[in-house]
Parts: C-alpha cells; structure tokens; sequence
C-alpha cells in the first residue's frame, strides 16, 4: 500500500489559502480598491455557485451595492472591527440565495466555464496535443456540472473549502453557522460528489499526474 | 478510530494541524475501504483545486462602480438651505433630481440637524443657500396645501415607504385618513402599523403630508415633532377635528 502514504494524503494539494488583503480602514472613500481587490474572487464564487456568466456579474454588482450601503452606515468603529474578506463572502453569498431561489430550479444554467478555446491558450506554449486539452477541458465541466447538482449550502460549503481555500473557521464566519456544521456540510458534499462522479474521478487524477501514476508501478 | 471518523476527520487533517494524524494513518493503513474512500475524497478536493481560474470581464470594475454611482449616487452630497415658512423655519435638503428632506428648526443649531438629516440619508449634506425653486416649491405648499411630487425625490426610499407616501400624497388638503386606509389602498389592508412605520420614516414632511395620516380612531397619534404641531399643520390645511 506505498501508494497510499504518497500523493493521496492531504501534503500535495492541501488547499492553500490566500493571504487575506487587508485595507486600513474600510469606507466609501476607499471603495474602489476594495472593488478592485475583490471583485474577481467574489466573481469567481458566484461563477461557482450558479454557474452562469450573466447571474455571477450581476450578482457581484449588486453585492458591491449593498456593501457600499452598509459601510457608509457603519460608524468608524464598526468600519475598524469590519472583517472585510468574510463579511464580503457573506454579502454575495446572501446575494445568490436571493437569486437562486427566485429561479426556478430546473433554470440552473449549465454554462461551460471550462471553456476548451482558453484552456488551448492557457497553455499553447507547451508541446500538449490538443486532444489531451480538449479531454481535460471535458472533464472539467464534468466537475463544474456536479458541483452545480449539489444543493445550495453543501455547494456553498464544498466551493468555499476548496475552490476558495478557505479555512473551517472561516467558512463558519462567512455561513455564520458552526464549525462542527461546517465540517459536516463539506464532508456531505465531498461524498455527494463521489457518489456525482464516481470512477471519472480516478482518471482525471490520473490524467492530470502521470508521474504520480508512474510512481505506483 | 472507527472508519466513521477516519471519513469525517479526513478533511481537518488535510489542514495539516489534526493531533489525530497519527491514529488516522495508522487506521488507514490497515483499512482497505476507509483507503478507497480517502484516495476518493482526495480526488475530489483535487477535481475542484483543479477548475479553471475564472477571470471576470475587464468591464465588471467599471460596471460595479456605475452601479453603485447609479443606485447610491456616490460622493455627491445633498444640498441643505434654511426656508421660512408659517410653522417656523424649515431646514429643506434637496439636489438637482428634487427635495429630498424637511426638518423643522427648533433652535438647536445646525449641527444636530445636518447630524440626524446626513444619517437619515445615508449621504453628506453641505450648507447652501436656497435656489428659487425650492423656496417656491415651499412657499407652494403653505399656500395650496399641495406638492408638486416632480420636485420632490424620495427614490432612495424602499417601494414599501415610496408607495406609502404617495398614497398619503392623495388625501385631500383638510381632510385625514387612518393608516389602515393607506394599506387598503396599497392592496395589503393587514398593513396598517407597516405603514405608520413608513409615516415614521418620511423624510420629506409637510412636502409628502404623513401629517394627514391618523389614527383609525382619529387621533392625531404621533409626529415627528409631537401631535401639536401636527395640530397646527392640520389646522392651517383646514382641518378642525371637532367638525368631523
């Protein structure tokens, strides 16, 4: 069982979280940098959570909105005590629900955000055949999709976890539930996807780290 | 260590901090199942890891903002002048879409009227003097006891107190109407306290008339300034209770 102590055991990919951008203090006059500074990882979770384009920009616009809002209210006290990154999280997270649940639930859209034409650009340099590319790129909406079948705080969890890489106690800050809760929903979701996925899951590991493959000969 | 909890401390340990390590590995080691189940958990996390960056419009920054300068109308401060009227001086907010807030002077300086108002509004105000057509759209309203809602603009409050308002804004000079009679009119009769909520909330008074709005009994109930001088607004609009 050598193939079990390496790579499969949390080392290789344990999911790195960010470093957390922090602002002097946060206000309507300095607005637009936090715009800037978050507007594509608020994007990015909103992608993730309803997967469509068009949701996931109006979403963050009307989660700025509503950031904007709250801060000019706040006192400069509660601007100092503000926990930006989460507090944001929350914000759009919020948003969507609102979105979502106006929606009906056959409506979730299946936009291909793995889209093949800038995977092939991402990665042109390289001597990879196109049709390894293509593969890869299939594979990806295959996640996307099974993601997108999970019920909406198990996604929130699961996209939170490791696609943003947050950590438990964050992810309990942004749901504003438990850790213990936390923990359960991730590990829900992780099994809902296994049973989602099933054996595809082997081969895009596989597909994707041929030296790891190798090793186990 | 049971298999239960080699699957739920699976992903605590991936943090890289879990004092079970140990117990977990050495569980693993000889468990096949709970094996598959954790190469499959780590396929997973690595499946997700593993999705395209997405990288928003260039045009997203730029729409945020708009958005925000559209809907909260970012860094531009109201207006606010003094103007005479019969009930005393009146402290008038306005920009160039209309009013957007009265508040009677009752000699306490300016501060902790600018203080109140720029909370309420959610914006800065800046001590200007009075262009003409807010003194008129003022001096309209003691003479006719009627608004012209054109030059008013109360578009930031909810649809709820918007709507509100504007049915108050139909009672005739002289004459009140109970807060139920608002809700009626707003389709949603079981709103009555809703909308004395809203009456509350009115930041353009006299301009929109929530002083016309009373009670089902017909009291006066309550004011922003205390029922006399909702009395008195009332009484200049000729409305005497005791002719009801």
């Amino acid at each position: 069982m050598s193939a079990l102590a390496a790579p499969f055991i949390g080392d290789h990919y344990r999911v790195t979280a960010p470093a957390t951008v922090s602002h002097p203090v946060p206000g309507p006059e300095t607005f637009e940098s936090i715009v800037d500074d978050y507007q594509r990882r608020l994007y990015g979770f909103a992608l993730r959570m309803t997967g469509n384009r068009e949701d996931a920009e109006e979403i963050v616009q009307d989660a700025f909105v509503r950031a904007y809002r709250a801060l000019a209210k706040m006192d400069p006290q509660q601007r100092a005590e503000l926990r930006l990154q989460p507090w944001l999280y929350t914000i759009t997270l919020n948003v969507t629900r609102n979105r979502l649940r106006s929606k009906r639930p056959t409506n979730v859209a299946l936009d291909s955000l793995a889209d093949p034409d800038a995977l092939l650009n991402e990665t042109q340099e390289g001597p990879d055949q196109p049709e390894h590319i293509v593969d890869r790129a299939a594979d990806m909406v295959l996640v996307e999709q099974a993601l997108l079948q999970l019920p909406m705080h198990l996604r929130a969890a699961a996209t939170l976890r490791f696609i943003e890489g947050r950590s438990h106690p964050e992810i309990a800050e942004i749901l504003n539930q438990p850790i213990g809760t936390v923990k359960s929903h991730v590990h829900r979701a992780v099994r809902i996807l296994r049973r989602i996925l099933g054996p595809q899951v082997g081969r895009i590991v596989q597909n994707d780290r041929p030296a790891a493959a190798e090793e186990e000969e | 260590m049971r298999c239960s909890d080699v699957e739920r401390l699976w992903d605590e340990m991936r943090e890289g901090v879990e004092p079970q390590r140990e117990h977990v590995l050495a569980h693993l080691r000889g468990c096949p199942e709970c094996q598959e189940i954790y190469r499959e958990n780590e396929g997973i996390a690595y499946c997700l890891t593993c999705l395209p960056l997405v990288v928003p419009p260039q045009s997203l920054v730029p729409k945020i903002l708009d958005h925000i300068k559209a809907t909260v109308k970012i860094a531009a401060p109201d207006s606010i002048a003094t103007v005479e009227s019969p009930i005393g001086r009146l402290y008038v907010a306005f920009r160039h879409t209309g009013i957007t807030a009265v508040a009677l002077d009752r000699g306490e300086g300016d501060e902790p009227v600018l203080a109140k108002l720029q909370r309420r509004l959610g914006r800065g105000l800046i001590l200007s003097q009075a262009p003409q057509w807010v003194t008129d759209t003022v001096a309209a309203f003691f003479r006719t006891h009627r608004t012209d809602l054109e030059k008013v603009d109360i578009s930031e409050l909810s649809p709820f107190d918007q709507s509100a308002l504007r049915a108050a804004a139909t009672i005739p000079p002289g004459e009140v109407r109970s807060y139920g009679w608002i809700a009626e009119k707003l389709g949603q009769p079981t709103a009555a306290r809703a909308v004395g909520r809203a009456m509350a909330r009115n930041p353009v008074l006299l301009l929109y008339p929530c002083h016309r709005v009373v009670d089902a009994t017909g009291a006066l109930h309550q004011y922003a300034y205390g029922v006399e001088i909702k009395a008195r607004i009332l009484a200049l609009e000729g409305y005497h209770p005791a002719r009801r």
